[in-house]
């Protein structure tokens, strides 16, 4: 038996899976998950999770939540998730760029809260289709 | 004698056509009557049929919004398990935090110099006085906040209030303008939590109101106002009166066929809110899952307020157009006895000058 994934997104549930093992883009650094774990719960940052089903590696980015595992079932809340197939790669490469530059750019506090979330998340998406 | 008819009928010509063709016949006199009557005649025939038509939109528009109104439901019920399992880890987590004194930005509770508020409207009219009551509370309460001498700012959702406050910036200070579009999804939710967040970390504004209308049943809905920043801790948002409207104890609509009339169930769902597993081990420091916790506490409320908002637009619509159809379908009928009438009258009249006319 593996552990039961659901990634869960305010308006859908995004993936409801068996896996065998997890990559989880933690606060505190990536965090690795196998079955028969540890009752855990953590804050996940702004990046990419990695999912194994049987030999498959599979990469969701996710942008901001946290992660609850239980008795083997793992229950990922987030923001927004995207998988692979949904991102443009030119696109995610020129949001970076952009992003990156307001985020030089950027002299208010408000400005720069924003710009740095903007960052994290064309980053998290960059990395994704970089990966695929 | 046949000229001042002329004049009289030339009199009518400004919306009727065919005047040339009726004083080129040259009447008798005896039918002037009845020639009014005829002109009577073909603007209520083309009056019913412009009533029809617009029975026929209204009729469409209200089937539309319920067919919609459906789909709004869906949404939300989509939303339903995030939610569930967010204030369930929110309580358990708060159970451990107690003792704790939480020091997290969006809990940060200081002294208010600058409120948003958060305007949600709809993108299109034809929907009765929905966004106008909106509209009006927001008129309420900035001059509330005013008196109190509290700057305000708005952040306007949907197209109906931008155009509002673009024709009032000499009172009102407009932050940022987001469109509801049809199915508002995490993107747009996402979009203006980023703003408030950013608006209210950087002490920009010390308090975040948001005023939408909240969807109770299909034929009534009231605009609310929820303060939406600071967050208490314990995971609870409450309306200004000191109201809980939590996700916890939350209210689904369910809309329905009932004997062949659209109807609205209430289901009202509490969540289990057990504690924690005492062995469970937190990853980082709790006030950095309670940081991770909030923001999409935030979005999650936010996304709820707008489907609700939509739903509520909807259901305003379906009603609006529902009394539009009545009284179109009310105005034909009279229209149609008017018509039948005049007509009637018309061919009555004709048959005596023609009977009138042989006995001579």
């Amino acid at each position: 038996m593996s552990m039961q994934v659901c990634i869960m997104t305010p308006d859908r549930i995004f993936w409801n899976q068996q896996a065998e093992e997890i990559i989880l883009p933690t606060n505190t650094g990536q965090m690795g998950v196998l079955k028969n774990h540890a009752p855990l719960m953590t804050a996940l940052d702004i990046g990419v999770m990695l999912i194994r089903t049987k030999v498959e590696w599979t990469s969701v980015a996710l942008l901001g939540g946290f992660a609850l595992v239980k008795q083997n079932k793992v229950t990922v809340l987030v923001n927004q998730a995207e998988s692979p197939s949904t991102i443009n790669a030119e696109q995610a490469e020129k949001t970076y760029q952009e992003a990156q530059r307001q985020w030089v750019e950027a002299t208010g506090a408000k400005e720069k809260v924003e710009a740095n979330f903007a960052l994290k998340r064309a980053r998290a998406r960059l990395q994704l289709v970089k990966k695929r | 004698m046949a000229q001042a008819f002329a004049q009289m009928v030339g009199g009518r010509c400004a919306f009727r056509g065919d005047c040339t063709a009726f004083s080129a016949r040259q009447a008798p006199m005896a039918q002037r009557g009845a020639l009014q009557v005829v002109a009577g005649l073909k603007d209520t025939r083309d009056r019913i049929q412009s009533v029809k038509n617009t029975q026929k939109i209204t009729d469409a528009m209200k089937l539309v919004a319920a067919a919609k109104v459906r789909r709004a439901q869906d949404a939300v019920v989509n939303g339903r398990p995030f939610a569930e399992n967010l204030v369930k880890v929110l309580y358990g987590v708060n159970q451990r935090l107690r003792i704790e004194d939480v020091d997290s930005p969006l809990v940060n509770v200081r002294p208010v110099k600058n409120v948003t508020l958060v305007v949600v409207t709809g993108d299109r009219g034809l929907c009765g006085g929905y966004n106008n009551f909106v509209l009006k509370k927001v008129e309420a309460r900035s001059k509330e906040l005013a008196k109190l001498g509290v700057g305000v700012k708005i952040v306007c959702v949907g197209k109906k209030g931008s155009s509002y406050f673009k024709r009032r910036l000499d009172r009102f200070e407009v932050s940022a303008n987001f469109a509801l579009t049809a199915t508002p999804s995490t993107k747009e939710a996402q979009a203006i939590a980023d703003e408030l967040y950013a608006g209210f970390v950087s002490e920009d504004v010390d308090k975040v109101e948001l005023i939408y209308t909240k969807f109770v049943s299909l034929i009534s809905s009231e605009p609310t106002i929820q303060t939406l920043l600071p967050l208490t801790p314990q995971g609870e948002i409450c309306d200004i009166d000191g109201r809980c409207v939590d996700a916890a104890e939350d209210e689904v609509f369910k809309l329905t066929t009932k004997s062949g009339k659209l109807a609205v169930e209430v289901e009202k769902r509490t969540t289990d809110t057990s504690d924690f597993d005492a062995s469970l081990i937190f990853e980082q420091d709790p006030v950095q899952i309670i940081d991770a916790l909030l923001p999409l506490y935030l979005n999650c409320t936010l996304l709820r307020s707008l489907q609700e908002a939509l739903a509520s637009e909807l259901a305003a619509r379906m009603n609006a157009m529902n009394n539009a159809s009545d009284n179109a379908r009310d105005l034909r009928k009279r229209l149609t006895l008017a018509y039948n009438r005049k007509r009637q009258a018309m061919i009555t009249s004709q048959l005596i000058e023609i009977v009138s006319g042989a006995n001579a």
